[in-house]
């Protein structure tokens, strides 16, 4: 178990310093501290998954990277500037997928490049072009004038990702994607991830992830390092790497080491998972 | 056994034949208890209300009628689908809006349009403008209540997917909330132009009882004519029907037109 104090090459990408999070109750005035003091640096390129029992505060950390939620203390950074709001240098994929139901599969994935800052600059083929990459990248090509409710959860899990991508961000910011998918397709996706966060490129070319997940063998199969969370408040309980050599294959599930890892996680996490549900 | 198999066959006739086979019994009884009747009865017969349609239809009085009704419907309409969408939105949109005009609001919605007639014919004589104020007051509420509900129950997390994607935030009330508003708003369409139509006849016998008929036009001002001049039962029938198929074709044709607007629902 190492805690986060990795030799740094170059400046992090993302640098939280005691953030914290308190919701005050409109009514009641009562406050309740979500997340306490949590300190982490993502370095570049890194896939970091963020793993801990239900409630606590995995989300409202992930959402106060994307700006999307203002901490109430503390501070964090991207590339040395201080987030002040969303932006779609920060990407992020919705743990319902969040897509537009009025519109298809191909005007979803090309949304922000449409409406938004990433598409500047961009001529319409440009955005059509790019559209096409990451709709044909995501296994969608003939399902692009399908519209939400006519896809299956992993397909439209798929349009999110593409979407995700299209927009070119910097951070790609996600929580729980795989969540609501059944374990097969889960397991498919998981590797198909990979590929498509560029495992096998070099490690400068590979964006940065901070993914969420429920599952400690999906954290372990996907991460760098897993970031452990505890809560009531949330804060950063531990920091496990994971040295199991890229690029990863089915096989390795069945590995000694991706068996300890994963008891490792898991016995951090045991007592207040159980706790969660007496 | 056999009623079984009675009640099978029933079962399987086409919907269309199912859904004509009790009206057409009706009207048959309905003929033959009329014919029972002197000829000099006024009471309305089937054959009689065809001949009356026929006529009617041939002097042009019944079209001309039912189009200056429509008319009317739909400018009240138009009215109401102003002030209510853009009310509507800015009620959706602020909860401080909201809070402030719900309570003039729901004070005013239980009352009947036809309760705000004696004002209406007051303010604006018996003519068409108070004809149309009462179309405007009974379509209104349901096009503010549905497109306040559209916008404020537009999904949160569409809005902060938008953001994320760098969509600055006017483009997002038009890319986000005002799409995603569009199925309530087309609901409230709908059942604002159908208590239009309700409201419209009823305006019509109304303004017409006072201003002695033959002014102000209209399918009900037909109809009034009919009970208060001629006393013709058969007549007021051919208007009962016409304002009852139009009401259903009316409906029909905003169902069509959400079907074709909204195909990313199922």
């Amino acid at each position: 178990m190492n805690v986060a104090t990795m030799p740094s090459k170059a400046q992090p990408k993302l640098r939280l310093r005691n953030v914290s999070k308190e919701y005050v109750a409109p009514r009641t005035g009562q406050r309740t501290l979500a997340v306490s003091d949590f300190t982490l640096d993502v370095r570049a390129g890194e896939f970091l998954c963020i793993v801990g029992p239900s409630g606590c505060g995995k989300s409202t950390v992930l959402n106060m990277i994307a700006g999307l939620d203002q901490p109430t203390g503390g501070d964090i950074e991207m590339d040395g500037h201080h987030v002040r709001g969303p932006g779609a240098e920060r990407g992020v994929m919705f743990q319902d997928y969040a897509l537009f139901p009025w519109k298809s599969v191909r005007d979803n994935v090309g949304f922000g490049l449409r409406h938004g800052t990433p598409g500047a600059g961009l001529t319409a083929a440009e955005r059509n072009d790019r559209v096409n990459h990451f709709v044909n990248m995501v296994g969608l090509a003939g399902a692009e004038a399908k519209f939400p409710h006519q896809l299956s959860g992993g397909m439209k899990q798929r349009v999110a990702l593409a979407r995700l991508l299209a927009n070119g961000p910097d951070v790609l910011l996600m929580d729980e994607p795989l969540g609501a998918l059944d374990a097969q397709t889960r397991m498919v996706l998981q590797v198909e991830l990979l590929r498509i966060w560029g495992e096998a490129a070099e490690e400068g070319d590979r964006k940065t992830v901070v993914f969420i997940t429920h599952g400690i063998d999906e954290a372990v199969f996907l991460a760098d390092r897993v970031v452990v969370m505890s809560s009531h408040p949330g804060r950063v309980s531990a920091v496990i790497d994971i040295d199991i050599p890229r690029p990863r294959r089915e096989s390795i599930r069945s590995e000694p080491r991706f068996g300890q890892l994963t008891d490792e996680i898991w016995s951090l996490i045991r007592d207040e998972a159980y706790q969660a549900i007496a | 056994m056999t009623t079984a198999t009675q009640t099978s066959r029933i079962a399987q006739l086409p919907p269309a034949v199912k859904a004509v086979t009790l009206p057409a019994l009706l009207i048959v009884v309905w003929q033959i208890w009329a014919m029972t009747l002197p000829e000099t009865s006024p009471a309305p017969a089937p054959a009689k209300v065809v001949q009356s349609f026929i006529e009617l239809t041939a002097s042009g009085d019944l079209v001309w009628s039912t189009l200056q009704s429509l008319g009317r419907v739909l400018a009240g309409f138009c009215v109401a689908l102003v002030l209510g969408l853009s009310l509507g939105v800015l009620m959706g949109a602020s909860r401080a809006v909201r809070e402030n005009l719900d309570p003039i609001i729901e004070s005013f919605r239980p009352i009947a349009p036809m309760a705000i007639l004696p004002i209406a014919i007051l303010w604006f004589g018996t003519g068409t403008p108070a004809a149309l104020t009462i179309v405007a007051y009974a379509a209104f509420f349901p096009l503010l209540v549905n497109t306040v509900y559209g916008v404020s129950r537009v999904d949160r997390q569409l809005v902060r997917a938008a953001q994320t994607m760098g969509v600055n935030r006017l483009r997002t009330i038009a890319t986000v909330i005002v799409p995603a508003a569009v199925p309530s708003v087309l609901l409230g369409s709908r059942l604002a132009m159908g208590v239009a139509w309700t409201a419209i006849i009823a305006a019509e016998l109304a303004v017409g009882a006072k201003s002695g008929g033959g002014t102000s036009g209209g399918i009900g001002q037909m109809m009034f004519v009919f009970y208060a001049y001629s006393i013709d039962l058969n007549g007021i029938v051919v208007c009962m029907i016409v304002v009852g198929v139009i009401a259903l074709m009316i409906d029909r044709l905003f169902r069509v037109a959400e079907h074709r607007l909204l195909p990313w629902r199922n």
